[in-house]
């Protein structure tokens, strides 16, 4: 049995070499892989069709240069960073891409891409609360058009049966994750912010019924020691993403353990599994229409900030840190909302800024120190 | 006696102090450039001069600001957040709200009764309502820094200047002087710039509380400070010296740490 020293670092070595997933995965099946643009996009059709859904979320400390040209200066550094990485090519040995349209960016971004490899851009409907019936028709149809087309590039068929199956194995990586972040809270002491990142990022790398067996085994290294006192501060993250890995080594060095999150790169990837459906792609519309706590999913009952106080509770977290993309439209809408909410709730809040771009860190490290020092 | 000294490394300026038993300043230096220059290093020097006093004398160091981590002769490092308010609250123990506006940072602080941080915001990544940003604009209207304050007194009427950026504002400023708009009139535009940007701030921390403190070297202007005492509608208080109280937090914070380990 491996180490839990050892895990990590296979997966930290995924995390960081996308490229060499990718090709592993070629070398091994000979099929291609398929980018997935941020944010929503049901991977299971692209699993079903037996080639590797790989996520696209940019690269830390990614000067950016050409795509200054073709966005304005205020689109989000995420975007920002694909649309330079798509101008030097770095998309270009995918087999496709698949865009959603949920935010303003994400809606000119999918109609610009400037990488060689086709397109698939779809959109889901944000009704999905007032009428859910009919968001789930529109919805099933889109994911129909999604696979129709996914067909056509890969010169495949994608069975309701090939979907089904991928669903299966795509819940149950789920339960795995959320099974894995639960033994990381329990583990505060062991498990540092930048190590449970990997785990979750390389889920974006992966086939995921492997992913599910390295967390699986992960989980069975962790746990057979007990779990040591933990003496710093417990928080609660949430935002898109929490990069680059600088940031979280911030956490570590002011003795704090991220013990859940609200990140849509990690926990809301994984923290609602698909309902069951004869329809495969009917069960996958129903998933998008039961979601519930992302700034991109229109619920005018605004869920978020209560899932979050719910999860301060359940995970005993001290406080929460609000990792504001920078210039995403979406999550700055919601801040105020939640700033209320926490503050109604007694919860100790921050925000500090996400720029991949970053480089330097001394701001956020004042903003960090000084948060671990009042909390 | 026990000397427990405070250094405070700024993005442009280096304060140091040393303080006696807790409660008695021995000795204050600060030293008009920052972290990555001599400015670490000369105060140092300055702040021991004439006080009999070597490093071996001093029972525990800690150091804030910017540059807190290059600091090699401490035993801790605090955020200049935390210093700044104790120093404040040290000196001002009716402070409930703290605006410092440094080099290249401001920050809004709101405390508790018993001096504890309830609140914090600090500006983003931009110059925009800093030290740095009055540093551009007295460069542009051939002001020193230091004879801002009385040109802002002498306005006639306050000119508008973007609070957005500081390039933008300073090409705003440029486009006032060509259109002849007297300089004094721009310098409280200026002054209202910093003052909207840092507000911004403050009301994020909730309902303002008074006593409203200032401190970091922007509270020096008095420019500055009766723009921000109309933005805000609150009579602020000036910290006595208002560049050192960072420091003089970092040497308090370092005699509770060293009584802990007594």
């Amino acid at each position: 049995m491996r180490t839990y020293a050892e895990l990590i670092a296979e997966f930290k070595n995924i995390a960081e070499n996308p490229r060499k997933a990718m090709e592993a995965f070629k070398a091994e099946t000979g099929k291609g892989a398929v980018g997935i643009l941020p944010a929503h996009v049901p991977e299971e059709i692209v699993h079903a069709a037996g080639y590797l859904p790989i996520g696209i979320w940019g690269a830390q400390k990614k000067a950016i240069n050409k795509a200054r040209t073709y966005l304005p200066p205020f689109a989000c550094s995420l975007m920002q960073s694909v649309m330079e990485l798509q101008l030097e090519g770095v998309y270009d040995e995918l087999d496709c891409v698949i865009y959603s349209s949920l935010c303003d960016t994400l809606k000119c971004m999918n109609q610009k891409w400037h990488g060689k490899t086709p397109v698939i851009v779809f959109t889901h409907p944000q009704n999905r609360k007032i009428a859910k019936k009919a968001a789930n028709v529109f919805c099933r149809e889109e994911y129909a058009i999604v696979k129709a087309k996914l067909e056509d590039i890969l010169e495949c068929t994608i069975t309701n049966k090939a979907i089904q199956n991928s669903i299966a194995v795509y819940n149950e990586n789920r339960a795995a994750c959320r099974k894995f972040c639960d033994v990381a809270a329990e583990y505060a002491a062991v498990v540092k912010p930048a190590e449970r990142h990997a785990v979750l990022k390389a889920r974006w790398f992966m086939e995921k019924s492997k992913h599910t067996d390295l967390v699986n085994e992960l989980i069975a290294a962790l746990t057979a020691q007990p779990a040591p006192k933990f003496t710093g501060k417990r928080v609660i993250v949430s935002g898109i993403m929490l990069e680059p890995t600088e940031l979280l080594d911030v956490f570590e060095e002011n003795g704090l353990a991220i013990v859940a999150d609200d990140l849509l790169h990690e926990s809301r990837s994984f923290r609602q599994d698909v309902p069951e459906d004869a329809d495969a792609l009917m069960a996958l519309a129903r998933a998008w229409t039961d979601f519930d706590g992302c700034a991109l999913a229109t619920d005018a009952d605004k869920p978020k900030g209560r899932m979050i106080i719910e999860d301060c509770k359940k995970y005993n977290a001290d406080a929460v840190i609000v990792a504001m993309m920078k210039f995403c439209d979406p999550e700055e809408f919601d801040y105020p909302i939640l700033i209320q909410e926490f503050a109604a709730a007694g919860i100790p809040n921050l925000q500090i800024e996400i720029d991949q771009e970053s480089t330097v860190f001394e701001q956020v490290k004042t903003r960090i120190q000084t948060f671990a020092e009042i909390l | 006696m026990v000397y427990t000294l405070g250094i405070d490394i700024g993005s442009s300026s280096s304060k140091a102090l040393i303080l006696a038993d807790g409660k008695d300043i021995v000795s204050s230096a600060a030293i008009q450039v920052g972290t990555g220059t001599s400015g670490p290093g000369r105060v140092m020097e300055e702040v021991f001069r004439d006080t009999g006093l070597s490093l071996e004398d001093i029972a525990f160091t800690v150091a804030t600001g910017y540059g807190r981590f290059s600091v090699k002769e401490a035993d801790k490092q605090i955020s200049e957040i935390t210093c700044h308010a104790k120093g404040i609250f040290h000196l001002i123990p009716g402070a409930r709200t703290i605006i410092d506006i440094g080099g290249q940072d401001a920050k809004a602080i709101r405390l508790g009764d018993n001096g504890n941080i309830l609140q914090f915001y600090m500006n983003d990544k931009c110059a925009a309502g800093t030290g740095r940003f009055l540093d551009v604009m007295s460069r542009v209207l051939e002001i020193p820094l230091d004879n801002m304050g009385d040109a802002h007194f002498k306005a006639t009427e306050w000119a508008a200047v973007s609070s957005t950026c500081t390039v933008f504002a300073e090409s705003e400023v440029i486009s006032q002087l060509s259109n002849g708009v007297p300089r004094e009139n721009i310098v409280a535009g200026v002054h209202k710039s910093v003052a909207t940007k840092t507000c911004a701030l403050v009301r994020r921390c909730g309902e303002l509380q008074q006593e409203v403190v200032m401190c970091g070297g922007v509270a020096k202007n008095p420019g500055a400070v009766d723009a921000m005492e109309k933005a805000l509608g609150a009579k602020i208080t000036v910290a006595p010296n208002p560049q050192i109280t960072g420091a003089l937090g970092a040497a308090l914070l370092a005699w509770e740490a060293y009584q802990k380990q007594q």
